[in-house]
């Protein structure tokens, strides 16, 4: 039994090309989940029956069905219909959509956590829809939804290393490449695996924090 | 003028508006009194489009409120002030007065600033402009609650027992502000538990009982043993309320 | 040339794959129902050394790829140990472990629930722990982890997916191979995601029925 994990020193560097490329994979994902997430979650919410199937539908699907299907499905498929996307976009995409429908769920919440007693103040003073989910709705939804995102994004960084099934060099691909040059599996993916405890703690702590400066003047009783 | 006619409410088996008539007219104070229950509250909130109306209807300034673009008219027309104060929590009291202006009325910015520290001025909050509701107390989130309507310039103030939550000291302080408010001639139409405030203010007084209207008469009439108080459900519920 | 005739063959391959899905996906579950429950309890007695070891390696389960637990076992156990682990042996002990840390989450926050009146009212009775564990808490913290569990079942059910990538012929593995055979990705993975899709319904359903069962009794012990 050998254990020899300070050999990986020289290897530092493909770890952190890898990394790179998770975060950046991770961060527009990310971007793309919140944005889906926000309108999938207002679908949900809405008066239209229709509205309201659509985005339940789609949630059900993305929450019941694997994620390296999704992404299998759409790496394979796309090609099929004439979309042309390399390996990387593909990866934001199948994470976008997948992230959309964790966040969708998590914004719906903090949308139905919502004083209905402020939102009929902002309809009474005559606010068009649009203004009071811009003004009212959302912001609150944000504030109070902040930590399980964290929870969500957490999520997403674990799930973008299915990504290197479809030859993406992200931290799981690179490292992958250096467990076969170095015939040191155990130590490469031990390190690796401390490396994604410690990005997801960092994201929890960041989450932990953005949500105390956010609501640092709303507190729970403002009736 | 506000012209409500006929309407009814119904939650379920339960009718909580019976066919009720009334109009308001500008410069006018209005209380409406009654037991709970009795549909006060319903009224007011059928009045700024909170609730629907299964029956008659309701008109102000010309702009009926069961069509969509004569609802967003009417809500401009009156201001609405909660009995849970629903202040926006994520924004300063400031915030909270400018967010309508600036978005319906599209004031400029710095105009709307200003004429929101002269309201909290006159409730004397100007202090408080950068603070937020989680940081005031129950009788100042009220009166920045009252500022936000008057902001909007209504031509109707709608109040729905807006000092209920409130212990008597902030009671007090925010019935001076309506008295004065009702002195400076702004239309009221107030729902109230407060029968000596509204004695002293209004000049018109409404008695709801079962979703149906008493009694409308003049202040003083109400009040007469010849005028309401001759209806002996008013009678009873006045002795009760004097405990 | 592409063959793209599908066969009663291919779906024989396909009910194939699933088989082995959801024979490893039970498999796991009872054996980290029954690792996690442990765990849980070791907690509950305050075991030195040992409560604050698993709860340690459960956060290391929890916040880490199990892309990543899977290739640590598969290729890092056999070259640390010395032997040999075939995909079924290293996907067995991959999912049961990380199975065993969620249900070890729930299964602490399902006792915690059980409120400290109950603890006490047993203790004043005379009932020593274990048998407080058994009559009181466990009852009421089974109906309490039922709704958490599902959606851990459901989402464990997703997980195995990843065994194909260390080559263990589960679904996905075969509909890679259908894949790559028929060139009808559409058709392939829309199949494959289907039949996920039912399962983790299945699973859900069962679940709720058997929540429904649980509160029931709970209930009628409230008399």
């Amino acid at each position: 039994m050998t254990f020899d994990p300070l050999s990986l020193a020289p290897y530092l560097g493909d770890f952190l090309a890898g990394a790179r490329l998770s975060a950046l994979a991770c961060a527009l994902a990310l971007a793309g989940a919140l944005a889906l997430g926000i309108v999938v979650a207002l679908m949900r919410t809405a008066a239209s029956p229709l509205a309201r199937r659509c985005a339940g539908a789609y949630v059900d699907v993305f929450r019941n069905v694997p994620f390296i299907v999704q992404l299998f499905f759409l790496f394979y498929g796309l090609p099929e219909i004439g979309l042309e996307l390399d390996a990387f976009g593909t990866g934001v995409l199948a994470l976008a959509l997948a992230g959309g429908a964790f966040t969708s769920d998590v914004i719906r919440s903090g949308i139905l956590a919502l004083d209905p007693g402020v939102l009929e103040a902002a309809q009474v003073s005559g606010l068009p829809r649009l203004a009071i989910y811009r003004r009212i709705v959302l912001p609150i939804a944000l504030r109070t939804t902040i930590r399980p995102l964290g929870s969500v994004f957490v999520n997403l960084i674990l799930t973008s290393s299915i990504l290197s099934a479809i030859t993406i060099n992200e931290l799981t691909g690179s490292a992958k490449i250096v467990a076969s040059d170095t015939f040191q599996p155990f130590e490469v993916y031990a390190l690796l695996l401390l490396l994604y405890v410690a990005m997801t703690w960092l994201v929890s702590l960041a989450a932990g924090a953005l949500h105390r400066r956010l609501n640092r003047h709303v507190a729970g009783d403002v009736a | 003028m506000i012209e409500i006619d006929g309407v009814i409410k119904r939650y379920g088996a339960n009718t909580v508006l019976d066919g009720v008539d009334l109009r308001i007219a500008p410069g006018e104070v209005v209380s409406i009194l009654g037991a709970s229950g009795s549909g006060k509250s319903t009224l007011i909130r059928c009045i700024n489009g909170l609730e629907r109306t299964d029956g008659g209807t309701i008109v102000v300034d010309g702009n009926r409120i069961d069509d969509p673009k004569g609802l967003q008219r009417a809500r401009r027309c009156c201001g609405t002030v909660f009995q849970s104060f629903n202040l926006y929590p994520h924004l300063t009291a400031l915030q909270n007065i400018t967010l309508a202006p600036t978005e319906v009325l599209k004031t400029p910015r710095r105009q709307a600033d200003d004429e929101a520290r002269v309201l909290l001025a006159a409730v004397g909050l100007e202090e408080r402009a950068g603070a937020y509701p989680a940081q005031l107390s129950g009788g100042q989130r009220q009166r920045v609650g009252i500022c936000r309507a008057l902001a909007m310039k209504p031509r109707y103030l709608l109040l729905d027992e807006v000092t209920s939550a409130l212990d008597p000291e902030m009671t007090a302080d925010v019935l001076a502000i309506l008295a004065r408010l009702a002195a400076d001639g702004t239309t009221m139409l107030f729902v109230t538990h407060e029968i000596d405030f509204a004695r002293q203010i209004s000049s018109r007084i409404v008695f709801l009982d079962q979703g149906r209207l008493l009694a409308d008469l003049p202040t003083g009439e109400f009040f007469a043993p010849d005028g309401g108080l001759a209806q002996p459900r008013i009678a009873q519920f006045l002795s009760k309320m004097k405990k | 040339m592409h063959d793209t005739g599908f066969t009663h063959h291919d779906l024989v391959l396909l009910l194939q794959g699933l088989g082995v899905s959801v024979g490893l996906f039970t498999a796991t579950t009872i054996i980290g129902l029954a690792l996690g429950t442990g765990w849980a309890l070791l907690r509950y007695y305050r075991a030195p050394l040992l409560a604050p070891a698993v709860a340690f390696l459960a956060e290391l389960l929890k916040n880490s790829p199990v892309l990543v637990q899977l290739f640590l076992v598969f290729f890092g156990l056999p070259v640390l140990l010395e032997t040999d682990l075939t995909p079924v042996e290293a996907a067995l002990i991959t999912l049961s472990g990380n199975t065993a840390a969620f249900v070890y989450v729930i299964a602490v926050s399902a006792i915690e629930s059980v409120g400290r009146e109950q603890l006490e009212t047993a203790r004043v009775f005379g009932l020593g722990r274990w048998q407080t564990l058994r009559r009181v808490v466990a009852p009421q913290a089974a109906a309490f982890g039922v709704g958490p569990l599902t959606g851990l079942l459901v989402n464990q059910l997703q997980v195995t997916s990843l065994i194909s990538v260390i080559g263990v012929v589960d679904l996905t593995k075969a509909g890679a191979i259908l894949n790559v055979r028929t060139l009808a990705p559409f058709v392939v993975w829309t199949a494959v995601g289907l039949l996920y899709y039912l399962v983790a319904r299945l699973i859900a359903w069962s679940c709720s029925r058997l929540e429904t069962r649980l509160r029931a009794h709970s209930q009628w012990k409230g008399l």
